[in-house]
């Protein structure tokens, strides 16, 4: 619901940022090497409510904004895609259990995402990718309980997460049901080396009559799916544009750095025009990026319907210029960024993903082309 | 379309109304207020989005749970009866 919220990065949010980046220190290059992020981390900035920043106070979160949580995910994803890929997971599963639930789901789960323990979203299976609709996950209810049957795919998160929020069919239409990772029939296995976001914890789920509480399901039983998936997945499409940002600044920042420094021909490469392009188109895919997600975010803000599309929007053009700008800041790097773990190197990987994940570029050119025709003059 | 609260008093020939001009600007189409939207191919799952966020700030109710079920949004008049209801439920313990 729109709870109005304030913007806390006037209150010194800077200090917070301060403050994770000190948690998160030079770590990011060996937890790409490592392929993993040590848990006692993640641990940590749930239990200080980072993971998931927009958690109402009233359930213990830090109750930030939209566009305060876009700072901090662009900041997060500045330093490491795959922390943020965490953070994403666990926001996704703190609103969809927001949106979908009831009181008293909301209150006993949400408490719980801000207190340390990790969730992540499944939406996707082998033959369930971009068109949903033929997931065969199933649901059963079953009196008081229900039973969960059915296969996940490269959930992001899923390898370090204590709780699942699995998709499925269900009594004739759809549902989302919350999985302990420890329950009897629960499968996790990791998705062996990643092309981008190596530490984020993919794993692939496998679910055999898993028996839960009926109170396991979130909201009731039979809604559509596809109201669903794009409720669950518009956040998760924010949160993913601002980690492109977040991306963009690492790169341009870097790419400038270098630029000013290293000498070829008797000058600063950055002077080279064919460089100072490179720079230059790494600036605009900065801006343009950062202007799209805060339009996105003051839309979610203002509690307005334009915050469907202008999130669609943000998520394509983040996504599509944090991966052009990534391959520009490695070529202004050149042999000075290309080895695994470096900043460039990591963010060209993550990048070419975020095009992939929470909507394809297709899929969102898509959306946005029926909009386009939906509302012209 | 207007994002903010609406001040007029709420009734369900203002909600219907209000509604079917919302749906006309956007869709291009007037409806009659038992139109099935969905079975029309009117409203694809991202304007459903849309119109759950629109109710729930134009009409200050929450959406959420088990009210987010595609029954409560396949006419305005089903849409209409929805937000009656949960303003309704809010006044009743003395929220909005």
């Amino acid at each position: 619901m729109p709870e109005r919220r304030t913007d806390p990065l006037a209150d010194g949010l800077a200090d917070e940022l301060k403050a994770i980046d000190t948690l998160i220190g030079d770590q990011p290059e060996h937890w790409d090497l490592d392929g993993q992020i040590p848990r006692h981390l993640l641990s940590t900035l749930g239990a200080q409510g980072w993971l998931c920043a927009e958690v109402a106070a009233t359930h213990g979160g830090r109750g930030l904004s939209s566009r305060a949580n876009g700072e901090l995910t662009a900041h997060v994803g500045s330093r490491c895609s795959s922390l943020r890929s965490v953070m994403t997971s666990q926001g996704m599963a703190a609103w969809t259990i927001q949106r979908l639930a009831n009181r008293d789901q909301s209150a006993e789960l949400l408490p719980q995402l801000v207190s340390g323990r990790l969730a992540a979203v499944g939406f996707s299976e082998t033959d369930a990718g971009s068109d949903l609709s033929t997931m065969s996950t199933t649901i059963t209810l079953d009196g008081d309980s229900v039973v969960l049957d059915g296969h996940k795919v490269w959930v992001t998160g899923a390898y370090y997460a204590d709780l699942l929020v699995v998709f499925g069919q269900c009594d004739g239409g759809a549902a989302a049901v919350v999985v302990p990772a420890s329950a009897p029939g629960v499968t996790v296995e990791r998705v062996a080396d990643p092309m981008g976001c190596r530490a984020a914890g993919h794993a692939n789920l496998r679910f055999d009559s898993v028996r839960l509480p009926a109170s396991s399901v979130l909201g009731s039983p039979g809604a559509p799916l596809p109201l669903l998936v794009t409720t669950a997945l518009a956040y998760g499409r924010i949160s993913v544009a601002w980690g492109c940002v977040g991306i963009l600044r690492a790169c341009r920042n870097t790419a400038a750095r270098h630029a000013a420094t290293r000498k070829q021909s008797g000058k600063p490469i950055g002077e080279h025009q064919l460089v100072g392009r490179h720079l230059a188109e790494l600036f605009v895919a900065e801006q343009t990026a950062s202007r799209a997600c805060e339009h996105a975010s003051d839309c979610w803000d203002a509690g307005s319907p334009d915050m469907v599309i202008s999130t669609v929007l943000a998520k394509h053009v983040s996504a599509g210029h944090a991966a052009t700008g990534a391959a520009s800041a490695v070529q202004v790097m050149a042999s000075a960024g290309a080895r695994d773990g470096h900043v460039v190197a990591r963010a060209y990987r993550d990048a070419k993903l975020m095009e992939i994940i929470e909507g394809s570029n297709e899929i969102c050119q898509l959306i946005l082309a029926q909009h386009a025709v939906s509302t012209a003059e | 379309m207007s994002d903010q609260p609406t001040t007029a008093p709420v009734t369900a020939e203002s909600i219907e109304q209000a509604l079917l001009s919302f749906l006309e600007e956007r869709t291009k189409t007037a409806v009659p207020p038992t139109q099935d939207l969905f079975a029309s191919g009117l409203v694809s799952s991202m304007f459903a989005m849309e119109l759950v966020v629109h109710l729930e700030q134009h009409y200050e109710v929450a959406i959420v749970g088990a009210d987010l079920k595609l029954d409560n949004f396949r006419t305005v008049r089903q849409m209409t009866e929805l937000v009656l209801r949960l303003r309704d439920a809010s006044a009743a313990v003395g929220g909005a």
